[in-house]
């Protein structure tokens, strides 16, 4: 008897001891912040988009479509944050992607058309195997696109993208380089020179020549867009490269320095003015590129043939 | 008297009602599923029945079959091993009767809401409060019955089946109310993890643990052989007790959860290699020499079935719950297939098994038809492997979509075959389950004399 019962007390103590770590644990410790970017559900005459989450739920939209996008998932938008999901319970992070993540889907289709696929998916999207919502009531329909359309409405991508605390925090304050003076933005050039011209190009337009091999382009830094860019976010950028694209970490290859020094020279890049092409034939034409032909020996320099 | 036709006295009655009971929402359950699979292949095969969109199916066909049929068939099992191994009777019958019927009473009520989207919003906790209070009074009826029938025993030491029925009637009532979060809102990140705690542990300290209990039951008495080895039995018993219940984090391994967590949660995964390896080492030890025997005898070829889905819904896991892996294959089907294989696979062939075993002793009635549980065995089983082919490559199809960016719309359109493949073996498994329910009515509801030859199935016994 006295053998079950030291038994049972491990097994009570090992339980409590696993809820404590796992279930307990986690709600003392982990409590995010809200970041600001979580979807915001602002009712109007028209919708109610915090009653078209409940649709969803009801609707078991769940299922099938889940809320959070991950690093490697490609055209779904900004990635979420611990933050943006405080509001969020029941939470739709989902398990199972028989669609699309719709983290982001906000405004990715006009609101009729989210009706029409909601009604039918067939009718927009051919082959789709989405059940149709059609016994949806009008109400349920409008406030339930009204929620599609707020999902991630407040993640754009100039309000997300931020260098993380650490360099405004850490880095920016002990710089010794005075990103303004022409003196750094010299010092850059020769560094630039040495490590981007490469791929950003000698003019920092993103057009060097390892651009042509590249699947993802390197950034054009004479765009307008870069003008608005604070020095943290700069150097955090050189540090950090993009994940995802080739451009690499600097952070191992150059001195805290040297990427200030380059921080100066990529502000002082001249601005490009930015077209707009509006009309088909003000399109620049490309003429087509004739590849040259190749001798037998080109082709297969193995055989042996010289 | 009315309160015996309602609460039956009778020695054994609880058990055979929660069988009768799981047989009954097991038809329900999978029926939705296979129909929510048709809904795959075809769209459009139903439209405008809120009641029957695959949402709500999907809900119901979880519910039903892990609350219904497994759970109920599983308590039905308890309510006559646990006498047996304690040798004595159940402690009260009536109690037990009771549960049955509040019980059948949330199944009915989970059929009446979830069907028509009345749900709470989580995965597996789908259940309203109403329901859900009613499941905690269940469970714990439940454990002090089989408690007490273990308090009351005849004999002195506990079988391992038996540590394991009390390990999990103390951990299942405990998980099931933690992670319902029936009365609190937490923020949303902490819904998910307190949601996959539950999602995870109703299978880690219930669908396995009463199942392996069960397999330890069921194996040395359909081979009359000796169990091999107690010191791996209790290994295996301490191994799940200490890694199964922190791993809930695994299905959330991508979203912006701790690390630490997601680290405990991996790390432990991977260790439950160790408690799943001791039990089946002892399984198939045990049946050394015996294999032939899986020819004639129903009851064990499942329980063997079984015990080879159990090697690989848990080879698959760990492998599935270690980061690169699960960059790779998470949100697909693959997961569904493994899900499947989990508790179709192993835990629903094991408690066939032990229903083909457990009711002609319960009732003293013999099989009506040992064809049919033949048929039942065969539909059920390449039934089970066609689902499970299908759904990983489908999965696999779906992975390689999103590892390469390639759009939904386009390999929606790869893995249709797949979709219907799927759907196909939801007809076979179905048909199969129809048919086993089809057996034990006939057996247990043709005027006794008819039923002469439930004797020989006694003596054999
Ligand atoms: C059976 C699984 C399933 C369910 C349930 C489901 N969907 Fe879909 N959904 C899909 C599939 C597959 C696609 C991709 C094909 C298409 O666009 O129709 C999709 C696409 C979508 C899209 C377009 C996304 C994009 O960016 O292309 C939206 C929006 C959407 N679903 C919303 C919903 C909502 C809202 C619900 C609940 C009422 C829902 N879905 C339920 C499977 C499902
Ligand atoms: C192997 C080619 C390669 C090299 C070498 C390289 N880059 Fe890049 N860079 C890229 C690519 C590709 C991108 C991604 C553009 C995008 O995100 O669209 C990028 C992006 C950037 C960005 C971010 C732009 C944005 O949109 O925020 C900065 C800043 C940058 N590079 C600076 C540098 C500097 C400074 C160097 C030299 C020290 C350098 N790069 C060297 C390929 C390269």
């Amino acid at each position: 008897m006295n053998g079950y019962r030291l038994g049972a007390i491990g097994i009570v103590i090992t339980f409590f001891t696993i809820i404590t770590a796992t279930v307990l644990l986690p709600m003392v410790l982990f409590n995010p912040v809200p970041s600001g970017h979580g979807n915001k559900y602002v009712k109007s005459d028209v919708v109610n988009p915090a009653r078209g989450r409940q649709i969803y739920v009801r609707e078991g939209c769940f299922y099938c479509h889940t809320q959070f996008t991950r690093l490697q998932d490609r055209g779904y938008g900004p990635l979420v944050k611990a933050g943006d999901y405080v509001w969020e319970t029941p939470h739709q992070l989902g398990t199972a992607r028989t669609g699309p993540d719709l983290t982001n889907e906000g405004g990715r289709f006009p609101s009729e058309w989210q009706k029409a696929h909601l009604i039918n998916p067939r009718a927009v999207k051919p082959g789709s195997i989405m059940p149709s919502f059609s016994h949806l009531s009008n109400r349920d329909m409008n406030d339930l696109v009204g929620y599609i359309q707020t999902l991630g409405n407040q993640r754009t991508v100039h309000a997300y993208v931020e260098a993380p605390a650490e360099y405004e925090q850490v880095y920016l304050p002990r710089k010794t380089v005075d990103t303004n003076s022409d003196a750094a933005a010299n010092a850059g050039r020769g560094i630039y020179t040495q490590n981007c011209a490469a791929c950003h190009g000698l003019e920092g337009e993103g057009n060097g020549p390892n651009s042509i091999s590249l699947e993802k382009k390197p950034a054009n830094f004479t765009r307008a867009f870069y003008k608005q860019y604070p020095d943290a976010f700069w150097f955090y950028r050189v540090s950090e490269g993009v994940a995802g694209t080739r451009m690499p970490r600097f952070n191992e290859i150059l001195t805290e320095e040297e990427r200030w020094y380059l921080v100066a020279y990529l502000k002082s890049l001249p601005q490009n003015q930015e077209i707009v092409i509006d009309k088909l034939d003000q399109l620049n034409k490309v003429g087509q590129v004739h590849l040259p032909k190749l001798t037998e020996q080109e082709w297969e320099p193995h055989s042996g043939g010289n | 008297m009315l309160l015996d036709a309602v609460l039956s006295n009778r020695e054994g009655s609880a058990a055979r009602n929660f069988i009768l009971s799981a047989i009954w929402w097991s038809i329900l359950g999978m029926g939705a599923g296979m129909l929510g699979g048709l809904e795959f292949s075809m769209p459009d095969l139903i439209h405008n029945i809120p009641q029957l969109s695959f949402p709500h199916l999907r809900m119901w066909h979880v519910n039903a079959v892990a609350i219904g049929w497994l759970s109920m068939g599983y308590v039905g099992a308890m309510y006559y091993m646990v006498p047996s191994l304690a040798k004595t009777k159940l402690w009260s019958e009536r109690l037990g009767n009771f549960t049955m019927w509040a019980w059948n009473a949330v199944m009915v009520g989970a059929f009446c809401t979830l069907i028509n989207g009345s749900t709470e919003g989580r995965e597996y906790a789908e259940l309203g409060a109403v329901l859900d209070v009613l499941v905690a009074i269940a469970l714990v009826t439940i454990a002090a019955n089989v408690y007490m029938t273990v308090v009351n025993r005849k004999v002195k030491k506990l079988y391992v089946s038996l540590w394991y029925f009390l390990g999990a009637l103390f951990w299942f009532p405990l998980v099931y109310i933690i992670g319902q979060r029936t009365f609190v809102a937490l923020p949303g990140l902490n819904d998910a993890i307190v949601g996959w705690f539950y999602g995870h542990n109703i299978l880690g300290m219930w669908f396995t643990t009463v199942g392996v209990g069960m397999m330890y039951y069921l194996l040395p008495r359909l081979t009359n052989a000796p169990l091999y080895s107690h010191g791996l039995s209790m290994l295996g018993f301490w191994g799940i007790a200490l890694f199964y219940a922190p791993t809930g984090t695994h299905h959330i391994l991508q979203s912006p959860v701790p690390e630490w967590l997601k680290a405990i949660a991996v790390i432990s995964s991977v260790f439950l290699l160790v408690p799943v390896l001791t039990v089946l080492t002892n399984f198939f030890m045990t049946m050394k020499g015996k294999w032939q025997q899986v020819v004639t005898d129903m009851p064990l070829r499942f329980a063997v079935t079984s015990c080879m889905f159990y090697l690989v819904t848990c080879t698959q896991g760990p492998f599935q719950a270690t980061r690169w892996v699960n960059w790779y294959l998470h949100f697909t089907q693959w997961v569904v297939g493994h899900a499947h294989l989990a508790l179709l696979g192993t835990f629903s062939f094991i408690l066939t098994s032990a229903i083909y075993y457990g009711l002609p002793r319960i009732t003293g009635r013999d099989w009506h038809s040992q064809g049919l549980i033949r048929a039942h065995y065969w539909l059920k089983f390449l039934g089970f492997l066609l689902m499970m082919l299908s759904l990983t490559i489908a999965g696999l199809i779906q992975s390689a979509g999103w590892a390469f960016g390639v759009p939904v719309d386009q390999w929606g359109l790869q893995i249709r075959p797949y979709w219907g493949l799927r759907a196909v073996s939801g007809v076979m498994i179905v048909l199969g389950q129809c048919i086993f329910a089809y057996n034990a009515f006939k057996s247990l509801y043709t005027p006794a004399a008819k039923a002469a030859d439930a004797k020989t199935a006694e003596v054999k016994a």
